[in-house]
C-alpha cells in the first residue's frame, strides 16, 4: 500500500505491507525498514524499526493524529486525503484573507465600525487568549462591512469577526 | 495550626499547595470557575466550591464570592497562589476585617510593595541599591520624556503596578519612546487597572538574581538562597535555576543581606521573594518584592530541603521560624522549566483545548508539579500554565543532562507546549557555559525553529497505528470527517 503523508508542511511517501500480526515492512522516503511493533495501550506503540526500539505516542486530531517521537510531537495527516477534502471545501489561501482569530480566543475590543474604510495593515479586532491580546490587522485596503461579533464574545479559528470589502483599486491589483 | 483552608487560585499552584496541606493534615477547600469543574485542583481538594462564570471577575478575582465560600465551609484561611488576588492589598484587608487569615504579607507591606516606586524609595533609604531612574510613576508624555533624556537611553518603562512582563518596554531610540510609553500605560491598565508608568535605566547584558526570604511574626527574618531567573521570554521566565552560576560566596552573602534588610526595611512577614538585577561587574540592584510564593518556588525547595508553603502555614498560624540563617544550606543543583499551553511552531500562541494524553517523566531527582491530565480541557480564560518540570542533581552539568533526559520523556498529546525549545535552550554551549543574560532568548533564539529529525518516524508511527486494528474513542473529529476517514478502512485492513 502506498502512502502520502504530510508531516510539518513536508509530503513524505510512504510504501507499507503487513508481514504478520507484529511486523511491517515499509519504504519511506526510499529508505527499507522492518518494523516490529506491539500496542502497549490505545496511546502508546513500541517499535522496533531495523532493531532499534522507540516509543511513540498516539493520539487522533481532527484532520490526523498526532504522534510523538524524540521529544516532539508531530502532526501528521494523509495528503491525499487533504487534497480531497480541500477540492470539497474552498481552496487553500497562503495568506489570511479574513479577520479570523489564530486559536480559540475572546474578543477585547472591536476597532472599527460598519462602513468605515480601512487602510492595509490597520488593527481592527483585540482578541485575547490565556491573558495574551492579538490584534487582527486588515488584509487589504476596504470597507467595513459588517461586524459579526461584539466584545466578551468567544470566538473560534475560521470565525470571520469582521467582514471587509476588498476596494476597487485593489481588486484590480490582485488581477 | 489550621484545621482547613480555602486555596484561592487554580491549576498546577493550588494543587501543589494541597499536597503540603494534606502532609499537614490540614483540610483544604477549592474554588472553582465554572469552565475548571473538572480542573486537577477541584478533583484533589477535600471540598469545592464553585465560584461563578469563568470571568476572573466573577470568580478567582471575586472578592466577595470567596469570602462567602470561606464562610460556607468555615476554613479558617485563606492560601492565595500566585497571581489573581495574591498580591492585592485590597483582599488581605478584606480578609483581615472578616477574622479570616491571609497566608502571606500584612495589607500594607503588600500596598508599599506593590508600588514599585513606593518599593524604591523605601529600598534606597535602607541602603539597599536601586537601579537610576524616577521614583515616582508619570502620565505626562512631556515629563516622561525629559526624564528618558536625563537617565540616558536605552530606558526601561515599566508598570507601576508591575509584574509577569506587563506593561513593560525597552526603548532605545528617543523617537520611540513616547508610542511605547502610550502602549505600556495602556497595557498596565488592561492588566492591573492602574495605568501609572515610570522608568527606570536599562542595565545591559543583565542577569535576573532572586533571594527567597522566610520572615515571621516575631522579628526573625532569614533568607533561602537565590534563583537565577535570566532564561525570559517576552519578560516571562521560562527556565530558573539555583545556585547560580554567577555568584560567588562573598557576593551570596551581600545579595543575602540586601535582600533580608530589604524585608526588614517592609516589615515583611511570610514568605517573599527580593529580586535583583545583576550586571556584569557584579554589581546588583534592587528590582522589587514579590510579596507571594513565586511560580519558581521548587528550585529552592530541592537544594534547601525546606517546604516553603509548610512554612507560610506555619508562620500564617502565628509559629516561629525555627531555622537560623546559619542553619540554611544549599546541596546540588536544581533547574525548572515552565511547561505553558503554547505553540513553539507559531510564534509561541497561546494552545489551549483539550489534552488527549498526558505521560509524566519520571525517575532520580525529578518532580513535576502539574495541573492537568489525560482528557482535560485547557481553558482559554486564564493562564497558559499547565506545569512545571523541576530536576535535582549533584551538580549543574548533571542537572542539565537530566533536565534534557526528563523533557525528552514529557509526552502532551492534544495542545502544543515549548518543549522541544526548552531541549534547545539546554543543549546551547551558551547555557552550558552560565553565559545566561535576560537577552538570551533574544540572543540565540530569535530565528529558532525545531529541527525535526522525527518525521520519517513519526510517518511509520502513524502507518502501524492505522494497520494494527487500534482503538481510541474519537474526540475531535465531526461525523463528515470521520465518515471520509481512510483510517478507519484502514483499521481493518487485512492484506
Amino acid at each position: 500500500m502506498n502512502y502520502t503523508l504530510r508531516i510539518a508542511g513536508q509530503d513524505i511517501p510512504i510504501e507499507a505491507n503487513r508481514v504478520d500480526d507484529e511486523t511491517i515492512s515499509a519504504a519511506v522516503n526510499d529508505k527499507n525498514v522492518t518494523v516490529r511493533y506491539r500496542n502497549v495501550s490505545a496511546n502508546q506503540l513500541y517499535l522496533e524499526v531495523n532493531g532499534e526500539a522507540v516509543n511513540a505516542f498516539i493520539s487522533d486530531d481532527g484532520t490526523g493524529k498526532i504522534v510523538h517521537v524524540d521529544g516532539i510531537a508531530y502532526l501528521v495527516q494523509d495528503a491525499e486525503e487533504l487534497a480531497r477534502s480541500a477540492g470539497r471545501k474552498k481552496g487553500g489561501k497562503d495568506m489570511p484573507q479574513e479577520i479570523t482569530p489564530p486559536m480559540p480566543s475572546v474578543v477585547v475590543s472591536v476597532m472599527v465600525s460598519e462602513g468605515d474604510e480601512v487602510e492595509k495593515g490597520q488593527s481592527v479586532v483585540v482578541v485575547s487568549a490565556m491573558k495574551m491580546e492579538t490584534t487582527l490587522s486588515a488584509p487589504f485596503k476596504g470597507k467595513v462591512t459588517k461586524i459579526n461579533v461584539k466584545e466578551g464574545q468567544k470566538v473560534m479559528p475560521g470565525e470571520i469577526l469582521v467582514d471587509i470589502e476588498k476596494c476597487a483599486e485593489e481588486e484590480i491589483k490582485a488581477l | 495550626m489550621f484545621d482547613k483552608i480555602l486555596i484561592a487560585n487554580r491549576g498546577e499552584i493550588a494543587v501543589r499547595i494541597i499536597a503540603t496541606c494534606r502532609e499537614m493534615g490540614i483540610k483544604t477547600v477549592a474554588v472553582y470557575s465554572e469552565v475548571d469543574k473538572d480542573s486537577l485542583h477541584v478533583l484533589e481538594a477535600d471540598q469545592a466550591v464553585c465560584l461563578g462564570s469563568a470571568e476572573p471577575a466573577e470568580s478567582y478575582l471575586n472578592m466577595d464570592k470567596l469570602i462567602a465560600a470561606c464562610r460556607k465551609t468555615e476554613a479558617q484561611a485563606i492560601h492565595p497562589g500566585y497571581g489573581f488576588l495574591a498580591e492585592n492589598a485590597g483582599f488581605a484587608a478584606r480578609c483581615k476585617k472578616e477574622d479570616i487569615v491571609f497566608i502571606g504579607p500584612s495589607p500594607q507591606a503588600i500596598e508599599d510593595l506593590g508600588d514599585k516606586t513606593v518599593a524604591r524609595r523605601i529600598m534606597s533609604k535602607s541602603g539597599v541599591p536601586v537601579i537610576p531612574g524616577m521614583m515616582q510613576p508619570e502620565a505626562d508624555p512631556n515629563v516622561l520624556s525629559k526624564e528618558a533624556e536625563k537617565i540616558g537611553y536605552p530606558v526601561f518603562i515599566k508598570a507601576a503596578a508591575g509584574g509577569g512582563g506587563k506593561g513593560m518596554r525597552i526603548v532605545r531610540n528617543k523617537n520611540d519612546f513616547l508610542e511605547a510609553c502610550d502602549a505600556a500605560s495602556r497595557e498596565a491598565k488592561n492588566a492591573f487597572g492602574n495605568g501609572a508608568i515610570y522608568l527606570e535605566k536599562f542595565i545591559e547584558k543583565p542577569r535576573h538574581v532572586e533571594f527567597q526570604i522566610l520572615a515571621d511574626g516575631h522579628g526573625n527574618v532569614i533568607h533561602l538562597l537565590e534563583r537565577e531567573c535570566s532564561i525570559q521570554r517576552r519578560h516571562q521566565k521560562i527556565i530558573e535555576e539555583t545556585p547560580s552560576t554567577a555568584l560567588t560566596p562573598k557576593l551570596r552573602k551581600e545579595m543575602g543581606k540586601a535582600a533580608v534588610a530589604a524585608a526588614k526595611a517592609s516589615g515583611y512577614v511570610n514568605a517573599g521573594t527580593v529580586e535583583f538585577i545583576l550586571d556584569e561587574d557584579g554589581k546588583f540592584y534592587f528590582l522589587e518584592v514579590n510579596t507571594r510564593l513565586q511560580v519558581e518556588h521548587p528550585v529552592t525547595e530541592m537544594i534547601t530541603g525546606i517546604d516553603l508553603v509548610r512554612r507560610q502555614l506555619e508562620i500564617a498560624a502565628g509559629g516561629k521560624l525555627n531555622i537560623k540563617q546559619s542553619d540554611v544550606a544549599g546541596r546540588g543543583h536544581a533547574i525548572e522549566c515552565r511547561i505553558y499551553a503554547e505553540n513553539p511552531l507559531e510564534a509561541f500562541m497561546p494552545s489551549p483545548g483539550k489534552i488527549h494524553f498526558v505521560r509524566e517523566p519520571r525517575g532520580p531527582g525529578i518532580r513535576n508539579d502539574c495541573g492537568v491530565y489525560s482528557g482535560f480541557t485547557v481553558p482559554m480564560e486564564y493562564d497558559p500554565i499547565l506545569a512545571k518540570l523541576i530536576v535535582y542533581a549533584e551538580t549543574r552539568k548533571d542537572c542539565i543532562s537530566r533536565m534534557i533526559r526528563a523533557l525528552n520523556e514529557y509526552v502532551i498529546l492534544g495542545v502544543m507546549t515549548p518543549i522541544p525549545f526548552l531541549i534547545d535552550i539546554l543543549k546551547t554551549q551558551a547555557f552550558q557555559d552560565g553565559e545566561t543574560y535576560t537577552d538570551f532568548i533574544d540572543k540565540h533564539f530569535a530565528d529558532w525553529s525545531p529541527v525535526l529529525s522525527g518525521k520519517d518516524m513519526a510517518a511509520i508511527a502513524f502507518i502501524v497505528d492505522a494497520l494494527s486494528s487500534r482503538r481510541r474513542s474519537v474526540t475531535v473529529t465531526t461525523a463528515d470527517a470521520e465518515a471520509n476517514s481512510p483510517w478507519k478502512t484502514l483499521g481493518n485492513f487485512r492484506p
